[in-house]
């Protein structure tokens, strides 16, 4: 490949065949980092590509509200009224309100025809990293997470996009924190004198420790994870529309989603590997703004980072060169992600892909038109897959049920053929249902496919046969060729 | 781990469950089939031995939980009882066909979901130290290499070489594979992806087809193919959603994290493998596996955090007494791990050990050094299977 699609392989989308090619590839990768765009798609199949609608958008009061309609309609079709039981009223219910498949679409649609490739790249890897996996309590907040607390944050700081996403009531819920009081809190005081179960939960202070932040290596104890716990509590916020009046009653809006509830927090100072955190709401952000800095934090994520954009196998020169940008700029991302880019481009090492960015990457090169408008929201195609089943088929998705611990960055992890089969079944399909409006041959041209690419292309009679080939090439699929 | 509220339709389509077949035989193979079949049902999150049986005669069992207690319980002797959910292990209890190990673990400390997990999956000396699984080891060993039955190939699966996985796609509009096409990209690839390019073409033609991926529906279907002339001896099922943090046995019975109903769903899963497997029960071991127990206590929300020991649970043709073992290490606050966690008594590698044993017809030393890298590792082949 050439020195352009290398690049935007290992750390972006690809360029589709309308974006002209920068002059200075490095000096692009570097601008991409502040070049925001907003949420581009498609409202038909064969539509111009433009904005996503403000309707499809909504903040997070506007998806609490609407879940509670949702929730309120649920109510009335199990009690059998004003016939909400029927077929037709609960897929109503689902499509009107619920986000998931509005989110699912816009995170695809935003991934094949955004500018803002490389942003959108460290979009998936942070949202990969402080995963929310599926639950039916919280599916509307997943796609506000990924918009507003790691989007939002790509140019701030570690320690501020750390904050945002813990205090967001995706993962608040996600991690059990709603349950979460401090045993010396009024709440529980109060709980306790009704006979009532109050107190602590761990859940989240246990992983904000060991995936989020520091990684097992930093040795820390079990009662470091209680006293991580006791600075989350109070920190809560189900999306509910009792909580949701309840807010707009005591602020007047409930669109902000740091929400803290002294009355359930623990009194008193805690102590985190030695860290004195005070009591109160200012708490949390200093225990997090302590975890950002903290050693084994920086060396934790600069190897995560580096297995994902520069190499399975990164060299320790790869990892030290990122975690120095971490220590010297106190966590400034900006300059984390400069020096990411540096080595991914400096390493001449292929990246192994997962799934979901080669199918981006693939459609993308392909001009293929595989994935519905937002029209189809309400009214699906006959013809082409949804959203939803192309992810699971996959084997990967954002809104799948699944662990904290997210998805591997490792091939070995995605090394079966089951796996590689989907890649091959896939490339068939889009070009059978998706119609791609670049040839292979142009493709490889525009790409400066390699010689042992062109090879096993170049032998096929058919375009078919040929796309496939070069999809599921060594050199498509970021492995090395024989 | 997350609260989920799922309604049962939502819990079909997106169970998280997986299956994974093993150790179909390759064509042309010849050598004889080894004495029996191993199935693991891996109880992912970490499984509250004493919610699932109870040990009601410690007086301190009723002291430290009472909040999440249930007083209906079935009772196995004067000591343990039964999560009342769990009914077809009850009646295969009552028929000698399983058994229970209490206060038992892995030698894994630390309550880490996921180093607990590579742990119990690895079966190396620490978290992370092995790229292959016990039970691809023990398959290999045994000399019945195969394919798994999976989209991604599970740790415990991996063997060093020789093992594939298999599940049904269902993409629209992907027509047959092209055979010679999926040859010429075998050839460009280097050694891994090569030798993956090349089972894609030769893998063996277990279809599911459209039937629900659901953790019941996979066992029967495993239960069958494990029956089969020249079907797998080896499965795996993972049932997702015990890590009960919050209302793990209280109040809600729908709340996709209550214990209960994820031990009826095992439960389920118990059942539909004894179907599916017909006559091949009485050559089946089938073993539970989880990653750690869960504390004694309560927390503040009627659940429990991470732990260590929990039981383990056998069943199958190859059991021949129904048994409770467990040398009771008591849970008075200084009886437990840590002043916080049941601790554990029985290495519960000792009890994977004697079911690969049982049903491979491996030798225990041999298990011992190169399954689980611990040569004096104890055998309790006898206290399972005598």
């Amino acid at each position: 490949m050439n020195e352009h699609f290398r690049i935007a392989q290992k750390l972006g989308l690809m360029f589709r065949p309308e974006e002209p090619l920068p002059k200075d590839i490095e000096a692009w990768a570097l601008k991409q980092l502040y070049s925001p765009s907003p949420a581009i798609g498609i409202d038909g199949v064969e539509s111009e590509p433009t904005s996503w609608p403000k309707s499809l958008r909504p903040n997070l009061e506007e998806r609490a509200r609407m879940r509670a309609l949702y929730m309120d309609s649920d109510k009335k079709s199990k009690l059998g009224i004003d016939g909400e039981e029927t077929a037709k009223a609960l897929e109503i219910r689902h499509r009107k309100y619920l986000m998931r498949k509005k989110d699912e679409l816009k995170y695809v649609h935003r991934n094949i025809y955004g500018s803002d490739q490389l942003r959108l790249r460290l979009m998936s890897f942070w949202t990969n990293h402080f995963t929310i996996g599926y639950g039916h309590d919280y599916e509307q907040a997943i796609g506000h997470a990924i918009d507003e607390a790691i989007l939002a944050n790509i140019n701030t700081s570690f320690s501020s996009m750390l904050y945002s996403i813990t205090t967001h009531p995706g993962m608040l819920n996600y991690l059990d924190n709603t349950h979460n009081a401090g045993p010396n809190s009024e709440y529980v005081k109060r709980m306790k004198k009704e006979g009532k179960q109050a107190g602590l939960n761990d859940n989240l202070g246990r992983e904000l420790l060991e995936l989020h932040t520091l990684s097992p290596s930093a040795n820390y104890t079990e009662t470091d994870i209680r006293n991580t716990a006791l600075v989350l509590t109070g920190w809560g916020g189900e999306m509910n529309e009792y909580t949701l009046n309840k807010r707009i009653k005591k602020e007047g809006k409930a669109n902000d989603w740091i929400v803290y509830d002294q009355f359930r927090s623990e009194p008193g100072n805690k102590t985190i590997l030695g860290k004195t955190i005070y009591p109160g709401k200012n708490g949390l952000r200093q225990l997090t703004d302590f975890l950002a800095l903290n050693e084994h934090t920086i060396m934790h994520l600069s190897r995560k980072l580096a297995e994902h954009f520069v190499s399975d196998v990164p060299k320790k020169t790869d990892v030290d060169f990122i975690a120095n940008a971490w220590r010297q700029n106190k966590g400034d991302l900006n300059k984390i992600h400069t020096a990411v880019i540096e080595k991914a481009i400096s390493s001449k090492e292929e990246k192994f892909q997962w799934p979901m960015t080669w199918l981006f990457q693939l459609l993308r090169l392909s001009e293929a038109t595989y994935i519905e408008g937002w029209t189809n929201l309400k009214l699906p195609s006959r013809y082409l897959m949804k959203t939803g089943d192309i992810f699971e088929e996959l084997g990967q998705s954002f809104w799948s049920i699944r662990q904290p611990n997210g998805y591997s960055s490792k091939k070995e992890d995605w090394m079966s053929s089951e796996m590689f089969e989907r890649r091959v079944r896939f490339a068939d399909a889009v070009w059978q249902s998706g119609k791609p409006k670049q040839t292979p041959a142009m493709i490889m041209d525009r790409i400066g496919a390699n010689k042992s690419t062109r090879n096993l292309v170049s032998r096929w009679g058919t375009q078919q046969s040929q796309f496939v080939a070069l999809m599921c090439s060594p050199e498509l699929m970021g492995l090395e060729n024989a | 781990m997350p609260n989920f509220k799922l309604s049962r339709r939502d819990f079909l389509k997106a169970s998280g469950a997986s299956l994974f077949l093993a150790g179909i035989p390759l064509q042309g193979y010849t050598e004889d089939k080894p004495p029996g079949n191993i199935s693991v049902i891996i109880l992912e999150g970490g499984m509250d031995g004493l919610t699932a049986v109870p040990p009601f005669g410690d007086p301190n069992l009723v002291a430290m939980r009472e909040s999440i207690m249930s007083d209906k319980y079935l009772k196995l002797n004067s000591f343990f009882g039964l999560h009342s959910r769990l009914k077809t292990l009850s009646s295969l209890m009552a028929i000698d066909n399983a058994s229970i190990v209490h206060a038992t673990a892995f030698p894994y400390k630390k309550r880490s979901h996921f180093e607990g997990q590579d742990f119990m999956e690895g079966g190396g000396l620490s978290p992370f130290s092995q790229k292959t699984g016990w039970l691809g080891r023990s398959l290999e060993l045994a000399k019945i290499p195969g394919s798994a039955l999976s989209l991604n190939m599970p740790l415990i699966l991996r063997g060093y070489s020789e093992n594939d996985t298999y599940f049904p796609a269902s993409i629209r509009h992907s027509t047959s594979l092209n055979a010679s096409l999926i040859d010429a990209i075998s050839k460009v690839h280097s050694k891994a992806g090569s030798d993956i390019f090349k089972k894609i073409r030769n893998k063996s033609r277990l279809t599911l087809g459209n039937k629900p991926r659901d953790p019941v529906s996979l066992a029967e279907y495993a239960g069958k193919a494990i029956a089969q002339k020249n079907g797998p001896v080896a499965s795996v099922i993972r049932i997702p959603l015990f890590d009960s943090h919050a209302h793990q046995d209280y109040k809600d019975p729908h709340s996709a994290l209550n214990h209960g109903r994820n031990l009826e769903k095992f439960d389920q899963v118990l059942a539909a493998y004894k179907k599916g497997l017909g006559d091949a029960w009485d050559n089946s071991i089938i073993l539970t596996l989880t990653e750690f127990g869960r504390t004694v206590k309560v927390n503040g929300s009627w659940g429990t955090d991470h732990g260590f020991a929990s039981a383990g649970i056998l069943a199958g043709g190859l059991i021949s007494k129904a048994r409770v073992i467990a040398d009771w290490p008591g849970l008075s606050n200084s009886e437990q791990f840590e002043g916080r966690d049941l601790m554990s008594t029985i290495d519960y590698r000792s009890v994977c050990a004697a079911c690969i044993e049982r049903a491979l017809g491996l030798d225990h030393d041999l298990i011992a050094s190169e399954v689980f890298f611990e040569s004096k590792l104890p055998r309790i082949f006898d206290e399972i299977f005598s």
